[in-house]
């Protein structure tokens, strides 16, 4: 009795300083912007205006801010399906798929997930380029010279597919490797005895390899919705910073611009706040849309 | 007894520690921006003004000045003096001025410039002190010290206008007939760095098809303003003005980008373009066209002789209503106009102060630049009036960012009017 006494505080005691430290800098952080998301407050001053869900109901006339809505579920949606498929094929050759070089196209593949945003966000800017950009360098090859150049930057129909262009390329090593992590979890058994029942190597991958790494793949799609959001934000800070005209304003450059340059605090906090419960609401949703009975090994 | 000559000795040397803290005088916390000018400017007038009043300053530069005193500020750490000036993108003046937390310094206009025995007021040169930019809430009363100015208006390729002849444009229709001929050349009539250096321009733009009253009304957001025929007048301007544009440059109207912008002039690409005297520094490496010759202008003027305008663009020094050595701050601000501190910033810096005489003795580029007030054109000074903080809107934007999506065709010059109008009337309600 004593024992078992003892070690449920020697749990207590391990445990409560990253409880501690999760209350001050998660918690009471995270109820603050709920709490002061009712209030008319400018940042500085201690003139606070207590103003109830008023702030929410000018969100939501707010145009500039639905068009930053619809850029963050455009992204979330361009960039997951495209990195997914991308990211699984590739994982998928690397480590079904023996041949030369494998190593190399490992690395190559990761190494833009250990590069800056900005170095990426100044290499894309280069590419997308009006005069001398790579991109309309080659398509001045199909078009003659001349023509019309493509405004990847520019052209507000265009540039936040361009955005996520950029996003992609950055994010396709990293979930890369985490499939390739559970994939080489499947024994090849499973893949022998496919190929002695004459399944073909496309047949074998949705039939073992998907179905397999699924838990997997639940989990990526998580952290796809909260990174899509984060890194849109620092893209679009440095390549476009909202613009031309607001036509990229992603959720948390609205909220930034909002809380700091417009002098509205208390505003931006609701931002913030609906920001927070759409990723944990979308989130959840997704969870429950994909979950499948598991299947082990 | 030992145990208590220990005690004694310790309480002694802990003393001693803070004495020194206590005698001395609290040091004067300068903030100041560093920009093209440079920091040194700083320093050396700090130590000018140590050396006059033996009080020590505690100086802070940096690019991103907001980055580093925005976070003291809010754990109450305030600066004594601060050189930031408005229309940065960061805001933070701006913020200040809505939160009201600016001192009033109009009573250092009386007071007379450190270690002379001239009043304030009386170095400051005319209209400077009277501006939307220095009294924001229209009382009267100044909150914010003119610091460094700059005209601003057109450049171009002086160089180019010489090899082709062409002349240049003294109304916008002339203008318009000048974008015709450059097109059959190849060459746009118009680009600009961001759609935020269309502040000056359309400032400039606003005297110029209505006078300073209109001006001031429409700054104020008075009622109906933008549905007269002057407004109207400058819409149509700008609006037509967006069709000149080179078509590329809003794919690089951002801040990190703009230079390729403003190259377009040195590499011919387009004729003119808005901007203030500090771009001849900030492209001072860069490629040009053969030839090539900085040429600066006023707007065109509206009308066949009518008034050409060219915005004036100042810094601005303020002291926060939080400081907690005012009265230094406020001897520091008086001093920053002294022969002493204009030599300094000037000669190390190249920055000109609003200091009456000051512009009489320029040279070279900064004569040109500076003279233009002498050839002609009015000076505009003023900007849209603080308000209360409005939830989403930001007026700069929706009149000056909205130019990117009319130079890419996405919005016409009608929704661009109705959106301005929708924000000037919930401004207004909020008018301090």
């Amino acid at each position: 009795m004593d024992r078992h006494k003892g070690r449920g505080w020697f749990i207590f005691w391990c445990s409560a300083p990253a409880f501690l430290l999760f209350i001050i800098f998660m918690v009471i952080p995270t109820f603050n912007i709920f709490r002061m998301s009712l209030y008319k407050w400018g940042g500085f001053s201690a003139r606070r205006t207590f103003i109830g869900l008023g702030n929410f109901r000018t969100l939501f006339e707010d145009m500039k801010f639905l068009q930053a809505f619809q850029n963050t579920v455009l992204l979330i949606v361009v960039v997951s399906v495209i990195t997914i498929t991308l990211a699984l094929g590739y994982a998928a050759i690397l480590s079904r798929i023996k041949f030369k070089g494998q190593n190399f196209f490992r690395i190559v593949f990761y190494i833009p997930n250990i590069l800056s945003i900005v170095i990426i966000s100044a290499v894309f800017s280069a590419v997308y380029d009006s005069h001398n950009g790579l991109l309309n360098g080659i398509l001045a090859l199909f078009k003659g010279e001349g023509a019309q150049p493509v405004y990847w930057l520019g052209n507000q129909n265009i540039i936040i597919y361009s955005l996520a262009g950029a996003m992609i390329w950055q994010a396709i090593g990293y979930y890369m490797v985490m499939y390739m992590a559970s994939m080489a979890a499947i024994p090849e058994s499973l893949y022998e005895s496919a190929g002695l029942e004459g399944a073909g190597k496309l047949t074998q991958f949705f039939q073992i390899t998907l179905p397999l790494i699924w838990n997997n793949l639940r989990t990526t799609l998580t952290f796809f919705i909260i990174s899509s959001i984060n890194m849109s934000f620092m893209f679009v800070k440095v390549m476009t910073d909202g613009g031309p005209d607001g036509s990229t304003e992603v959720f948390l450059s609205y909220m930034y611009k909002q809380a700091y340059t417009n002098s509205t605090y208390g505003y931006g906090m609701a931002i913030g706040v609906v920001i927070f419960i759409f990723s944990f609401a979308l989130s959840g949703i997704v969870n429950l849309v994909t979950r499948r009975e598991t299947l082990e090994v | 007894m030992k145990k208590l000559m220990t005690i004694a000795l310790a309480l002694a040397l802990t003393i001693g520690l803070f004495l020194p803290a206590m005698a001395q005088e609290a040091p004067l916390k300068v903030a100041a921006i560093e920009t093209a000018y440079g920091a040194e400017i700083w320093q050396e007038v700090a130590a000018g003004f140590t050396a006059k009043t033996g009080i020590k300053v505690e100086l802070v530069t940096d690019k991103n000045l907001e980055d580093v005193i925005t976070s003291q500020m809010k754990a109450g750490d305030y600066p004594d003096v601060v050189m930031l000036a408005t229309g940065r993108k960061a805001a933070l003046t701006e913020t200040l001025i809505k939160e009201n937390l600016l001192e009033d310094l109009t009573d250092v206009l009386s007071m007379k410039v450190l270690g002379e025995e001239v009043l304030v007021k009386d170095k400051i040169a005319g209209g400077f002190t009277e501006s939307s930019l220095t009294n924001p809430y229209g009382d009267g009363k100044t909150y914010l010290a003119p610091m460094f100015y700059s005209p601003c208006g057109l450049f171009y390729n002086a160089g180019l206008f010489a090899e082709k002849g062409w002349e240049l444009p003294a109304t916008w229709d002339d203008m318009w007939a000048l974008g015709d001929k450059a097109k059959a050349e190849g060459i746009a009539l118009f680009a600009y760095p961001t759609a935020g250096y269309f502040d000056a321009f359309f400032y400039a733009l606003l005297f110029e098809v209505g006078g300073p009253e209109f001006f001031e009304k429409a700054t104020r957001y008075a009622e109906g303003i933008w549905d007269t025929p002057e407004a109207q007048q400058a819409f149509d301007i700008v609006g037509k003005l967006a069709t000149y544009t080179e078509a590329s440059v809003p794919s690089n109207a951002n801040n990190d980008n703009y230079l390729k912008n403003q190259q377009l002039i040195l590499d011919n690409k387009a004729l003119f373009m808005p901007n203030g005297t500090w771009v001849v520094g900030e492209m001072a490496d860069a490629p040009r066209a053969d030839g090539f010759q900085w040429g600066f202008m006023a707007l065109p003027a509206v009308t066949e002789g009518g008034d050409r305008y060219s915005y004036t663009w100042f810094e601005q020094l303020w002291v926060p209503a939080e400081a907690q050595n005012k009265e230094a701050a406020k001897q520091f601000v008086s001093y920053v106009y002294s022969d002493e501190a204009a030599s300094i910033f000037f000669e190390k810096g190249g920055a000109v102060q609003p200091i009456v005489g000051l512009a009489e003795t320029l040279e070279g580029d900064n004569k040109m630049f500076f003279s233009i007030y002498d050839t002609g054109a009015k000076a505009a000074l003023g900007n849209f009036a603080a308000t209360e903080p409005v939830e989403g809107v930001n007026f700069a934007d929706t009149v000056f960012g909205t130019v990117n999506s009319l130079v890419s065709g996405d919005k016409t010059r009608d929704q661009w009017v109705e959106a301005i109008k929708v924000d000037s009337d919930k401004l207004r309600e909020a008018l301090k």
